[in-house]
């Protein structure tokens, strides 16, 4: 039904390690619940936190958290709320960076979790690529499917923004 | 979930250092939270100006308006915030497929009886009342649903089943100045009369807000027909609530004598209609059975009947996404 190809963004590909089925509304353009405290409370983190950045710059269909750059040396931050998704979180920075690179530009990255005061550092390996080019294509079948797969629990449920969604 | 705001008395609205400032004849003028509101129903005369709206556009509140006689006016619908045309295509497709429709419609009557029904055995049980040839009635007609042929006949049957689950009303209510008779509505005839359509109206527009905050487009509905001027989607949706919250509020504002023939006024041109006083009272137990929870079996989490109601917008989204049959909402008691 839709010929338009999905535009695979960083959200998509967080989504993509944490639910199949979140992948697929998000695609639809259904967004999940904007009251929803955790995402509100998410939100006000990525605000509120690194005050004197500049916050949410746009590249190509990407918004990064906020970049920072010393001696011609480019990193991109992504302010998580807490860590409890790190592995994803991780995926959708290591995105960014790949993003970047495909456009001629080499930069670090950083994860940033304030209210945990902690950091990680993401470098774009040959891997970390491998594993991205499966996501993206995986995606892509799955933003193409008629049907969107159905509701599984998983320990994210519990917090989700789609959850009345999903379980109601 | 954001709050509904009540503004029952005459005054001014406007924005002011970014959040909201009303201002009322014979009250102190305050500032209202903007974050937490989702909602303001308006009664009173208003001023308000193109800011103001503009800034309800930006925080995504949506504003009810009710004229003199509390009949429902119109509402400021702020520019669509959650787009996809993916759900608006679907929603389309699934009002012009007339199997399709004819198939969500006739699931949101039986929905609909079913709602009656339980409504109707609470009070047998309750009140041991003589109610079983309207129940029998009730189910056949909920029976009868699935097998209409077309969406007007469904559309008769919910008005016949709904004719006959009326005639509860006054064997349930004793008191003589609260007996319908039969429902007429512009104007309402009597107190009873006055009542449903007031709490009615307030249905709808709660289904309104909800259907707001999904990606639905309140103006394709699939049982009451669409014609693109009005919405009818809160119709569809209303149905399903309307004898859990609408008419067990009545039963129990008549029975414990919270609103009495002095909250009703007679308006010249006919019609009986509740007075600021009656509106009042309404208006807060409306509000209080809202916000009411009950434990959702599925979510494992306590919701509100507000909040039941955007779940069942999700539901009819889930439904034409083909993502999962629409089963609607049947109170268990």
């Amino acid at each position: 039904m839709f010929s338009e190809l999905v535009k695979v963004n960083g959200y998509l590909v967080q989504a993509f390690s944490i639910c199949r089925r979140q992948v697929w509304l998000l695609a639809r353009g259904v967004t999940a619940e904007q009251s929803n405290e955790s995402l509100a409370l998410g939100r006000l983190v990525d605000q509120n936190s690194y005050a004197r950045e500049r916050h949410q710059v746009g590249f190509g269909d990407n918004k990064f958290d906020f970049v920072q750059g010393a001696d011609g040396e480019l990193v991109v931050c992504e302010v998580k709320k807490s860590s409890r998704a790190e592995r994803s979180a991780r995926l959708q920075l290591a995105h960014y960076l790949y993003d970047l690179q495909k456009a001629g530009i080499e930069a670090r990255g950083v994860l940033m979790f304030p209210t945990e005061k902690k950091r990680v550092e993401v470098e774009l390996t040959d891997a970390l690529k491998a594993e991205l080019d499966c996501v993206y294509a995986e995606i892509e079948s799955l933003a193409q499917r008629n049907v969107p797969p159905p509701a599984e629990h998983c320990k994210y449920c519990g917090k989700c923004a789609y959850a009345e969604y999903c379980w109601g | 979930m954001g709050k509904t705001l009540y503004l029952l008395s005459s005054g001014s609205l406007k924005r002011k250092d970014n959040t909201l400032f009303v201002e009322r004849v014979g009250e102190k003028p305050r500032f209202l939270p903007v974050e937490t509101t989702d909602e303001i129903m308006v009664m009173g005369e208003l001023d308000l100006n193109k800011s103001l709206l503009e800034f309800l556009t930006q925080k995504q509140i949506i504003l009810h308006f009710f004229n003199y006689h509390g009949y429902y006016a119109g509402t400021y619908y702020p520019r669509e915030h959650m787009n996809s045309g993916a759900v608006i295509l679907a929603q389309a497709a699934h009002y012009t497929d007339e199997a399709r429709r004819h198939k969500l419609a006739s699931t949101l009557i039986v929905g609909a009886i079913e709602n009656m029904r339980k409504v109707v055995a609470y009070y047998q049980r309750r009140a041991s009342l003589d109610v079983e040839d309207i129940l029998s009635d009730l189910e056949r007609f909920e029976a009868m649903a699935p097998q209409s042929g077309s969406v007007p006949a469904l559309m008769g049957i919910e008005g016949n089943a709904r004719n006959r689950y009326y005639q509860f009303f006054d064997r349930l209510v004793q008191d003589e100045a609260f007996k319908m008779v039969e429902r007429t509505r512009r104007p309402p005839s009597n107190r009873m009369n006055a009542l449903i359509s007031f709490l009615n109206s307030m249905c709808y527009i709660l289904a309104l807000s909800q259907i707001y905050r999904t990606h639905l487009d309140p103006r394709i509905g699939f049982l009451h027909e669409t014609n693109f001027r009005r919405f009818s989607l809160n119709l569809d949706l209303a149905e399903i609530f309307k004898p859990i919250l609408v008419d067990r509020l009545i039963f129990s504002l008549v029975n414990r004598r919270e609103i009495q023939e002095k909250h009703f006024e007679k308006e010249t041109g006919g019609g009986i209609y509740l007075n600021d006083r009656g509106r009042e009272i309404v208006l807060r137990a409306w509000e209080t059975r809202v916000n009411e929870t009950i434990e959702h079996p599925r979510l494992k989490r306590n919701v509100s009947y507000r909040g039941l109601m955007r779940m069942e917008a999700y539901k009819i989204q889930k439904h034409i996404l083909d993502d999962t049959p629409y089963d609607p909402f049947v109170s268990r008691w």
